[in-house]
C-alpha cells in the first residue's frame, strides 16, 4: 500500500516537473522573441478606409499582408482606370484623339492618394505601387504635393530602407529620384523629368505607365532614339496588351520620322 | 536506440495514415483548384501578375496545410482513445514520450508533403505563366513549415483536454490569429496606460509571435528568415509537447 502511494508521490512529483520544464521552454520562446521589430508600420499609422476594414483584419489575422496589398493595388488600378467622363471632356476628347497620350490618365479621382497610401501601409515593400502611385499622382494628375506625401510615406517606412538593413539603398533611390523628378515636374520641366526618371526604367519595379510617360516626354523633345528604346522594352516586356499596342503604334511612327529625316522629324 | 525505433514506427504509421486519409486528397484537389484560381487573379493585375500570383499561391498553400494539419492533429489523439487503439499501444513497452513524438513527427511529415506537393503544382503553374522561381519562396515555405509546426504541436497540446476536435480546432486557429497579431498587440501594450499595459504585456507572453516565421510578408525586408528563429521555435513546439505528455502522463490508459 504504502509502495502504491509512493509511486503516486513519485509519479505527481515526474510531472510537476514536466510542467515546470514546459513553462519554462514557453517562456523562452517569448523572451528570445522579445527583440523582434516589425518591419510593418504601426497599427496607428493604418487609415482604414470603411470598405477594406475586414479585409485589412484578414490580412493581419492571416499574416498576409503581401496578398491583401495586391488586392487593393489591383482596385486602385480599376479605379484609376474608371475614366472620369463629364461632357465637355467627352467633346474635347472627340475632336482631339492624337493628344490622347498626353492626357493619358487626367482626372480628379479624389480617393487616389489615400488608395495608394493604403497599398503601402499594409506593404511598405511594395515598391512597384508607390512608384506608380507618384507618377500617376505627379505626371498625370499635376498633384505633385500628394505625390510628394506619398513617396515621403514610402520612404519612411520602406523596410529596406531602415536602418541596419543590408539593402539600405535598394528600394531608397527608386523613391529619391522620383521625388527629384517630381520637383522638375512642378517647376514646369519636362526634360529633366524625363532625365531624372531614366534609372528608374530599367529596374523590374518600373511601372509600365512611368515608362510610357518617358517615352511620351523625351519624343516630346525632339529625342526619338531614346524614345524608341523606351516603347521597345514596353512592347517586349509589359504584359497589358493596351500599352503594348500604343509601343508599336509609336515605334512604327518613330521609324517613319527616322526614314523621313531627322530635320522634318524634329518639327513634328 | 529501441525509442528511436518506436518513434519511427509511429511517426510512418500516422504519416501513412494520413496520406490514406480521404480528407488528405480533397485537401490536394482544393488546394489544386484555388491555385489554378489564383491565375485569374494574376491576370487582373496585369504588369503585376508575378507578384500577385506568387502572393496568392503561396498564401493558399499556406492556408490548406494549416486546414489539414490542425485537422489531423486535433482529431488523431482523441480518435485513438475513441477507437481503443492507444489501450493496445501502451499496453506494449512504449514509452508516452516516444509515442507523442512519434505522432508530432508524423505530422510534420505530412505537412511537410503537403507543402512540397502544392508548392510543386504552384512552381509549375507559375512557369506556365512565363514566370520563374521568386527570390524568397523557399524562405516563404520555410516560414510557413516554422509556424505549422509550433501550431500543430500547441493543436496536440489542446486535444488532450478538450472535449472534442472541433473546439481543439476552433482554440488553434483563436491562437494562429492572434499569434499573428502580436506585432500589433505589443505596440497597444506598450501604450496602455499602468495596470491595462502590464496585463496585456504579461497576456503576450502567453501568444507565440507568428510574425517572426512569416517570410512571405518580410518578403520586402532585407532578410526575410534569420537562422535565429529556429530557437523560438524550437522552444515553443517543446514547451506544447511537454504540457501534452504532462496531461497524457495524468491520463490512464
Amino acid at each position: 500500500m504504502q509502495s502504491i502511494s509512493a509511486l503516486k508521490a513519485g509519479a505527481r512529483g515526474r510531472g510537476l516537473l514536466i510542467l515546470a520544464a514546459a513553462a519554462l521552454a514557453w517562456a523562452a520562446g517569448g523572451f528570445s522573441s522579445r527583440r523582434y521589430v516589425s518591419p510593418f508600420p504601426p497599427p496607428s499609422e493604418m487609415r482604414v478606409p470603411a470598405v477594406g476594414a475586414t479585409g485589412d483584419m484578414m490580412a493581419l489575422a492571416l499574416g498576409a499582408r503581401r496578398l491583401f496589398a495586391d488586392l487593393w493595388f489591383i482596385r486602385l488600378m480599376q479605379y484609376y482606370g474608371t475614366r472620369e467622363f463629364s461632357g465637355e471632356e467627352e467633346s474635347e476628347s472627340a475632336g482631339h484623339n492624337h493628344e490622347a497620350e498626353e492626357h493619358y490618365g487626367e482626372g480628379k479621382y479624389p480617393l487616389f492618394l489615400p488608395m495608394a497610401r493604403h497599398v503601402l501601409e499594409v506593404d511598405p515593400a511594395f515598391t512597384a505601387a508607390g512608384l506608380y502611385g507618384a507618377a500617376s499622382l505627379a505626371f498625370n494628375m499635376k498633384r505633385g504635393d500628394e505625390a510628394t506625401e506619398l513617396l515621403n510615406y514610402a520612404l519612411k517606412y520602406n523596410p529596406r530602407g531602415r536602418s541596419g538593413a543590408t539593402q539600405f539603398s535598394e528600394d531608397r533611390w527608386k523613391y529619391l529620384t522620383m521625388l527629384a523628378a517630381v520637383g522638375y515636374s512642378k517647376s514646369g520641366n519636362p526634360v529633366a523629368v524625363a532625365e531624372a526618371i531614366a534609372p528608374i526604367l530599367k529596374d523590374p519595379d518600373c511601372p509600365v505607365m512611368l515608362k510610357q510617360l518617358a517615352a511620351f516626354l523625351n519624343k516630346k523633345a525632339g529625342n526619338y532614339a531614346a524614345a524608341a528604346v523606351i516603347y521597345a522594352d514596353i512592347a517586349a516586356t509589359s504584359r497589358d496588351e493596351a500599352y503594348v499596342k500604343n509601343a508599336r503604334r509609336e515605334l512604327e511612327k518613330l521609324a517613319g520620322i527616322k526614314r523621313q529625316g531627322p530635320a522634318r522629324g524634329a518639327s513634328r | 536506440m529501441r525509442n528511436l525505433l518506436i518513434i519511427r514506427a509511429v511517426a510512418f504509421n500516422s504519416f501513412v495514415e494520413s496520406v490514406r486519409n480521404r480528407f488528405f486528397t480533397l485537401f490536394a484537389v482544393f488546394a489544386f483548384t484555388a491555385v489554378y484560381a489564383s491565375v485569374l487573379a494574376g491576370v487582373m493585375a496585369v504588369d503585376q501578375e508575378a507578384r500577385v500570383l506568387a502572393d496568392f499561391g503561396l498564401a493558399l498553400i499556406e492556408l490548406t496545410a494549416l486546414a489539414y494539419s490542425l485537422f489531423a492533429a486535433s482529431s488523431t489523439l482523441l480518435r485513438e482513445a475513441e477507437t481503443k487503439t492507444i489501450y493496445l499501444v501502451f499496453s506494449r513497452p512504449v514509452p508516452r514520450w516516444a509515442y507523442l513524438a512519434g505522432k508530432l513527427c508524423g505530422a510534420l511529415l505530412t505537412a511537410g508533403l503537403m507543402l512540397v506537393v502544392m508548392a510543386a503544382m504552384h512552381l509549375s503553374l507559375l512557369a506556365f505563366r512565363g514566370f520563374g522561381l521568386p527570390a524568397f519562396y523557399a524562405w516563404a515555405l520555410a516560414g510557413t513549415f516554422l509556424k505549422l509546426a509550433v501550431i500543430i504541436s500547441f493543436a496536440f497540446f489542446v486535444s488532450l483536454f478538450s472535449t472534442s476536435a472541433v473546439s481543439t480546432l476552433v482554440i488553434a486557429s483563436i491562437m494562429w490569429t492572434l499569434g499573428h497579431f502580436a506585432s500589433e498587440a505589443r505596440f497597444l501594450a506598450e501604450r496602455a496606460p499602468g495596470i491595462q499595459g502590464a496585463v496585456l504585456t504579461a497576456f503576450l507572453w502567453l501568444i507565440p509571435n507568428l510574425q517572426l516565421f512569416n517570410a512571405r510578408d518580410a518578403a520586402g525586408a532585407a532578410s526575410p528568415l534569420g537562422l535565429a528563429v529556429l530557437f523560438p521555435a524550437a522552444a515553443w513546439v517543446a514547451a506544447s509537447c511537454l504540457g501534452a505528455l504532462w496531461l497524457l502522463s495524468r491520463k490512464e490508459f
